[in-house]
């Protein structure tokens, strides 16, 4: 016995045996845990089989898939998912478009500006998110019925149910499949002959010449790609075509709207708040970052007489760039998953989707673990394609 | 005069962008004014009026009032002698608390809470004078104590008097009082185990690191909204059968849900103040041969959480308005209140922008606050001026 306690006081002394024992100490504990909740959850229903039969109900925002009630509960949760994909989508654009204009707002010398900027993002960002849904909803609840429509010729209806804008749709005599694949390799073309041209103009240090001609990289990729596009428009003659919003009554007196591109009152809500909130978030991240560059950037952008606008966004912003990308992506995967608050107002989103099926099937676990792992994977894909732009943004100069 | 007028001129406009920019800022601003004016000209405020202790408190039953107006009197004289003893407001900030003030007792002023709202103004005012002559007397340093003790022990006091002698149940707490003790209950318990949570991620034995990482990564990646869905359908299943915890109320369960989702958020925030931690400093406590708690406790914390505490108000401040989450669990917070009413009591149809435009000044208002509090910190503390 005395050995025993012997050798384990020696064992003791080093600081790895100790650690190790710690973290078996904590392993043990977790693992216990673990074990409960797993042992909880094996008591309940953990397939997701139920997901092969019918959903029976219907969605009402259906965009790139065709989605009926009598399609699979998988069918209904990717078509939850392309909604969401699309509203965060566009917010983020959006949010980021407003958020950077706010940001410079808030550092402008011109009064107006910068309380416009102080006011937006003071009473903005102290509000929570779900009632700024609600309001932007009532709001669009409070434009004109559909009987009293304001319409714009025919290019814009707008009533209470929705607005309609012009819209490309695809020409039904011809495959307009194609055209979406042949655009496709002639904005890649035209990108790859605009960076190789100014990329030669770089390392030449001199304008490409053409007879006498100065050629712009970034034109001439413009240019090949506005020749070739429309000319293939034409040679497949013409799969798309532009479509139209109209306004009619039908024989009963009710009032139609069909065509175009809808623009509905939920997807607006959920749009504005999104945009309108992240909004004053990313005009905080903007604004410290251009206040964290040194002073000395703005003078000397100053004394070579670059003007408010150029010394802006050739030297300012460019470099705030790098410390602006980290707590933008951080805010982007707020967007994504803030965008499950649509649930208040109907539009059906992953996350509303799901909690109809998981009201319908009972079996609300598994779900659960799929809208996680779905919410997961969007953020994953965000923060990829962010570390991507990072890397390359700062890269330069660096 | 000349001078102002080259500022005036400067300012607004001087190039071809800068007065179209404020060209278009007037159009913003008409724009805004003028739709502001015409919803005031044409609102009407009786659904606030006639609702209001619907708002404050929800479904507390009649009779049980005096809970809710004791919490209020405590917190007002906690609020107002530390805003004297920590805070030491500005003339401006005064006046300007002094509006915020009078507007809410405004809004909320009935013919039954008059005698309650005098109690409440002049306990605010008097403890605030209060403050003012202990803070010239000897017996400050004192004082500081009480109240950092009361503001530890603020939560349980307010369970205490919600639940003493056969107090309401959980279920009927609502309104404004149920976003409060929501945010409370998250903060105060989720700010612990989120500190846990960040060493454990920062720790050097891997078991810890991975089984921390793997909390903090899950929590976050799920919305909130999410995880208080899985409250009101699978959480009971999960809970312990002894004490009948298994048949909790739905409140305890966004109170749990709504702590796990603070550790989670406080543990990222506070990981960023211990990187930020030069290693000298670990080094020199492992070189002074302190053990592990005492180099927590008296090197690294310390540091690390002063670096932090802006964003460490601000994760406070989503938290708060994260509370008007809970309609999900069907339980009627101020937000659902002031939506509900409108929708279902035919006297109020059409009044939804009134009824909204006042909960989201409530939840302005103690936002707002709370920003204020941490832009004072982060300039007390010189953060970002070093």
């Amino acid at each position: 016995m005395d050995i025993f306690i012997d050798k384990l006081s020696k064992l003791s002394r080093s600081q790895r045996n100790r650690n190790l024992f710690y973290q078996l100490l904590f392993l043990i504990l977790v693992g216990f845990f673990a074990n409960y909740l797993i042992s909880k959850a094996m008591q309940l229903e953990l397939t997701l089989s139920h997901f092969e039969s019918r959903s029976g109900f219907g969605i009402s925002h259906t965009f790139l898939k065709d989605y009926t009630s009598n399609d699979s509960r998988w069918s209904a949760y990717f078509t939850g998912v392309i909604n969401t994909i699309r509203v965060s989508l566009v917010a983020i654009i959006l949010a980021t478009l407003l958020g950077t204009i706010m940001g410079v707002a808030r550092l402008s010398k011109n009064v107006l500006f910068s309380t416009i900027a102080y006011l937006y993002v003071e009473l903005v960002r102290n509000t929570p998110l779900l009632i700024q849904i609600i309001f932007w909803q009532i709001i669009f609840l409070k434009l004109p019925r559909i009987t009293e429509a304001l319409t714009f010729g025919s290019t814009v209806v707008v009533s209470n149910r929705g607005i309609l804008l012009p819209y490309a749709k695809p020409n039904e005599d011809v495959n307009s499949n194609i055209f979406v694949i042949v655009l496709l390799f002639i904005t890649i073309i035209s990108f790859a002959l605009s960076y190789y041209l100014n990329k030669k103009e770089d390392i030449d240090g001199k304008k490409l010449k053409i007879q006498n001609y100065n050629i712009n990289g970034s034109l001439a990729g413009t240019f090949v790609f506005l020749i070739l596009s429309v000319s293939t428009y034409f040679i497949l003659q013409r799969p798309f075509v532009l479509d139209l919003p109209s306004l009619y009554q039908n024989s009963k007196g009710t009032y139609l709207q069909s065509g175009g591109f809808e623009f509905t009152p939920e997807f607006g809500a959920i749009l504005f708040a999104l945009v309108i909130y992240t909004g004053t978030f990313i005009t905080e991240i903007v604004r410290g970052s251009i206040q964290s560059l040194s002073k000395g950037q703005t003078e000397a952008a100053q004394s070579l007489g670059l003007s408010n606008y150029q010394s802006m966004t050739l030297i300012i912003l460019p470099q705030a760039l790098r410390s602006i990308i980290p707590p933008l992506t951080n805010q982007f995967l707020n967007l994504t998953k803030n965008s499950s608050l649509s649930v208040v107002i109907a539009y059906p989103e992953l996350f509303m989707v799901s909690r109809t099926i998981m009201n319908n099937s009972g079996r609300a676990l598994p779900v659960f673990f799929l809208i996680l792992f779905t919410y997961l994977s969007l953020s994953l894909i965000i923060s990829l394609f962010m570390n991507f732009i990072n890397r390359r943004v700062t890269r330069i100069g660096a | 005069m000349n001078q102002q007028l080259k500022w005036a001129y400067n300012t607004f406009s001087g190039s071809f962008y800068n007065t179209l920019i404020t060209f278009l800022s007037l159009v913003i601003f008409g724009f805004i004014a003028s739709n502001l004016f015409g919803f005031i000209s044409t609102s009407e405020w009786a659904v606030v009026s006639a609702n209001k202790r619907l708002l404050l408190v929800g479904r507390l039953p009649q009779g049980e009032e005096w809970r809710a107006w004791s919490i209020l009197w405590i917190s007002s004289f906690l609020i107002f002698s530390s805003l004297k003893i920590f805070v030491k407001p500005s003339i401006k900030e005064l006046i300007f608390i002094t509006i915020i003030f009078a507007s809410v007792c405004f809004i909320f002023i009935t013919q039954d809470a008059i005698f309650n709202v005098i109690i409440f103004s002049t306990l605010s005012l008097s403890s605030y004078l209060f403050a003012k002559y202990i803070s010239q007397t000897p017996y400050i340093t004192i004082f500081r104590k009480l109240l950092a003790f009361m503001w530890l022990t603020i939560i349980p006091l307010i369970f205490l008097i919600l639940l003493i002698e056969d107090g309401p149940k959980p279920t009927l707490w609502g309104g404004f009082l149920l976003n409060i003790i929501l945010a409370g209950v998250a903060i105060s318990v989720g700010f612990p185990l989120g500190l846990l949570f960040a060493l454990g991620r920062a720790s050097q034995l891997p078991a810890v690191k991975i089984v921390c990482t793997i909390y903090i990564e899950t929590i976050r990646g799920a919305p909130l909204v999410g995880w208080l869905l899985l409250a009101w359908f699978v959480l009971p299943k999960f809970l312990p059968e002894f004490w009948n915890l298994n048949e909790t109320s739905v409140v305890i369960r966004a109170m749990i849900i709504l702590s796990a989702f603070t550790s989670a958020y406080t543990a990222e925030v506070i990981r960023g103040g211990l990187q930020s931690i030069p290693k000298g400093q670990i080094e020199a406590a492992d070189s002074l041969n302190l053990n592990l708690f005492t180099k927590l406790t008296l090197i690294v914390l310390p540091q690390a959480i002063r670096v932090v505490i802006p964003a460490l108000i601000s994760t406070f401040i989503a938290v708060f308005k994260d509370t008007s989450l809970v309609f999900v669990l069907a339980l009627t917070d101020l937000l659902q209140v002031g939506r509900i009413i409108p929708e279902q009591d035919p006297e109020f149809f059409g009044k939804a922008l009134e009824a909204l435009s006042v909960v989201a000044f409530l939840f302005w208002i103690v936002s707002m606050a709370l920003s204020n509090l941490s832009t004072r910190v982060e300039r007390s503390m010189g953060i970002g001026t070093r």
